[in-house]
């Protein structure tokens, strides 16, 4: 009886010193040389424009000029102008190097090519209208110019560009608000 | 009588023989005391920085038995910023363009390593995160792709780069990407109003905020097989890291 006592003391104590010696195994193979950082940072992007269209008439001509009167984004603009046959029209760049608006047979669009930066206003474009016969009304003459922008996007060079056959899908801010807007992927 | 005197004798001899070794102790002690040494025990410190466009933004290095933490945005940040300089001063960001991003990781340690990058990207817009919106649009270069292994287990959002074999104490690796651009498809969602002469053009996704998050981790290249094993919990060899 004495003798199966101490021989269970003896496996007692066998065993805590192998849980020791486990123990001590753990911690050796948890003990590697590590060490980390790490960094983060955003960048707000801010999209947006708001372009007026100023109209001038002196002397059957319309002065036209665009101004970007967004304070968040630069942009592109381009007009088209519209009018009743018979008419005459003439178009004038009255900008210094006379060449910062041109024509583009493909669209019938007149693009002012600078970049019209947020705040700043094109240079003046004039249409004319002649060859008016003696009858006509001149308090009443029906030209009309419509003006489009978009924004400047870059290209892989780093080439600032406009996108003119960029299709926008309009969004509801309703269907925003339910979660319910899908987002471009 | 004289077995007593004999014994005070001994006894007195003693104590001179013991304060004599005392002194000769303290003599043979300021002898050997007298000349100068300095040692300087190197032990094994690891340690690691992220650097962006040749800047540390982010280090962590284990040095005189202490860690060592710095970053640009100052004393007590744990983490560094990244795309403060992005910008130029007034420069707005512009969409589809490339803008320098070049970033890398330097062994700032004493000892060999193993390193691990984990590239987070996401939107977020009025303090919440942004989930109609891919992180693909978040254009950020990656290079070197030979040399920086890819975890083929990767999200959309979390990008995992193992950098192949060992990056010695003071180097710095290839550059794991170059450049970031926003895609232009972010304003394809627009509505636009006329009201007289004015048009309006409102973006849904005006005023979001695009996000990256890089975290690097080290590891030694002692028994590195196991030990890529416990630290970030990959079969490094499957990997062909090592």
């Amino acid at each position: 009886m004495k003798k199966r006592k101490s021989c269970k003391k003896l496996a007692a104590v066998s065993a805590a010193a192998l849980l020791l010696t486990g123990t001590l195994k753990v911690e050796h193979a948890s003990a590697y040389f590590t060490t980390y950082v790490s960094a983060g940072g955003s960048q707000v992007v801010r999209l947006g424009s708001k372009t007026e269209i100023h109209e001038d008439v002196s002397d059957m001509t319309k002065h036209i000029s665009i101004q970007n009167t967004s304070q968040i984004y630069d942009c592109f603009v381009r007009v088209k102008v519209f009018y009743g046959g018979g008419l005459k029209i003439s178009y004038q760049d009255k900008s210094e190097s006379g060449n910062l608006w041109s024509y583009s047979q493909n669209d019938g669009y007149w693009y002012y090519k600078p970049i019209l930066s947020a705040g700043e206003s094109t240079e003046l474009f004039d249409i004319q209208i002649g060859d008016l016969p003696e009858d006509f009304d001149k308090e009443s003459f029906n030209v009309v110019v419509i003006q489009e922008c978009t924004p400047v996007v870059y290209d892989e060079d780093g080439n600032p560009s406009a996108d003119w056959n960029t299709v926008y899908t309009e969004y509801q801010k309703i269907a925003d608000r339910s979660g319910e807007g899908a987002g471009a992927k | 009588m004289k077995k007593k005197r004999l014994t005070y004798l001994m006894l007195a001899a003693a104590v001179l023989l013991l304060l004599g070794s005392t002194v000769g102790s303290t003599r043979a002690a300021l002898t050997y005391y007298s000349d100068n040494y300095v040692a300087k025990i190197t032990v094994s410190q690891i340690g690691v920085s992220l650097l962006e466009n040749g800047e540390v933004v982010s280090s962590r290095d284990y040095n005189d038995n202490a860690w060592k933490v710095t970053t640009n945005k100052g004393d007590g940040s744990a983490s560094g910023s990244l795309l403060a300089n992005l910008l130029k001063p007034e420069e707005k960001l512009a969409l589809n363009k490339k803008y320098d991003e070049k970033l890398t990781v330097k062994n700032s340690g004493s000892i060999d390593e193993y390193v691990r990058v984990r590239i987070y990207r996401y939107w977020m817009k009025d303090g919440q995160k942004v989930t109609t919106l891919s992180p693909d649009l978040i254009d950020l270069n990656f290079i070197n792709s030979v040399q920086w292994v890819k975890n083929p287990n990767e999200t959309a959002e979390c990008v995992e780069l193992f950098y192949k074999g060992i990056l010695k104490t003071g180097k710095e690796t290839e550059p794991f990407a170059d450049t970031v651009r926003i895609d232009g498809r972010l304003a394809q969602e627009a509505t636009i109003e006329t009201k007289g002469d004015t048009v309006t053009t409102v973006y849904k996704y005006d005023g979001v905020e695009f996000h990256i998050d890089v975290e690097v981790d080290a590891v030694q290249t002692h028994n590195a097989k196991d030990a890529i094993k416990s630290a970030w919990g990959v079969d490094a060899s499957g990997l062909g890291i090592l």
